[in-house]
């Protein structure tokens, strides 16, 4: 039920961006991911190319392949109720699954994600209805994906024990941005994944050393 | 007005990616599960990354905005406070992005 507001938020901001409000409809049901329908709504007013909206999908859903490892053995055998989890596999719908006992059934695991997806859907028809209504100058309304983000962070923040890739994050942000403002998320990206891997090697080579 | 084509385009585009996504894990998930590199970018990256976003997202709107960067970092942290709090994300999204329109509107903080 926690979806409905949120996709109303999406839905609302999307038309108020001018886009039809079946669009933002049309979203909801094709590509069901919170975090990248926000991100795509500045990006699309101002015509941003496919490709470049694309890629910034990519970057902001990368977790999302982490999320489907940990989950291999749980998911359903058969095909379609199988397909259609990994497609559903959003952040709310994969923190639901993970609290779920082994054996849970194949159908509930579905009705799940079905009612995530419906809510989500349903949310994202009210906002637009209401954002067909009236357009509000508001400046900063666009702030809704900052704060979607921040509570995305702080979940995983929550998940993890260590807070060491928060602040890896955050440094190399600052370097990447005194390096190149412009192409500041990437580079800090990238950065990342090398201290995620001299930090894990780093990790290994100590205890070898004190055998 | 938004041009449909482009954007049907556009959500097309973003659904073929997310899925992909998703679907990785299923198509090469016991390959990927031998490899401790994986494992371990599986534990880092998630948190890095959504910190990256924030982080970038934050920068983007102080970057439009002549009293920046304090209306964004003070939203910001109320949101994460919130957020740590209560594990309301509707609460900690709608209460930010309010207090951040009335900073934005009211030019409370200079400029």
């Amino acid at each position: 039920m926690g979806y409905i507001p949120l996709g109303a938020v999406f839905g609302f901001l999307f038309v108020q961006a001018g886009a039809d409000g079946w669009l933002a409809v049309l979203a909801s049901v094709v590509v069901f991911a919170g975090a990248a329908q926000y991100m795509m709504i500045p990006m699309i007013a101002a015509g941003t190319s496919v490709g470049a909206i694309a890629l910034a999908t990519l970057i902001v859903n990368l977790r999302h392949v982490f999320y489907g490892l940990s989950l291999l053995n749980k998911l359903p055998q058969g095909r379609l109720a199988r397909w259609y989890l990994v497609f559903g596999l959003t952040d709310e719908t994969y923190s639901v699954l993970t609290t779920l006992p082994a054996g849970t059934r194949d159908k509930q695991l579905v009705l799940i994600a079905l009612l995530n997806q419906a809510w989500w859907v349903l949310g994202s028809l009210i906002g637009a209805v209401i954002g067909a209504q009236a357009q509000i100058s508001l400046v900063g309304l666009d702030f809704a994906l900052v704060a979607l983000f921040c509570v995305l962070t702080v979940e995983q923040w929550r998940a993890r024990k260590s807070a060491a890739p928060l602040w890896v994050a955050l440094l190399a942000y600052a370097v990447a941005f005194l390096g190149s403002p412009r192409h500041a998320l990437v580079i800090a990206i990238a950065l990342s994944v090398v201290a995620a891997l001299a930090l894990d090697r780093a990790s290994r080579v100590v205890p070898e050393n004190q055998k | 007005m938004i041009d449909k084509s482009y954007a049907i385009g556009v959500i097309a585009a973003m659904g073929g990616v997310t899925f992909a996504l998703r679907a990785v894990p299923f198509v090469a998930g016991l390959w990927l599960q031998k490899h401790p590199v994986v494992q371990r970018l599986g534990h880092f990256l998630p948190l890095a990354i959504m910190a990256l976003l924030t982080v970038n997202s934050m920068v983007g709107m102080a970057a439009t905005d002549p009293s920046g960067p304090w209306p964004e970092g003070l939203s910001g942290a109320l949101v994460a406070m919130l957020q740590w709090r209560t594990r309301n994300a509707l609460l900690s999204i709608l209460l930010g992005t309010g207090v951040y329109v009335v900073l934005r509107n009211t030019h409370w903080l200079g400029a």
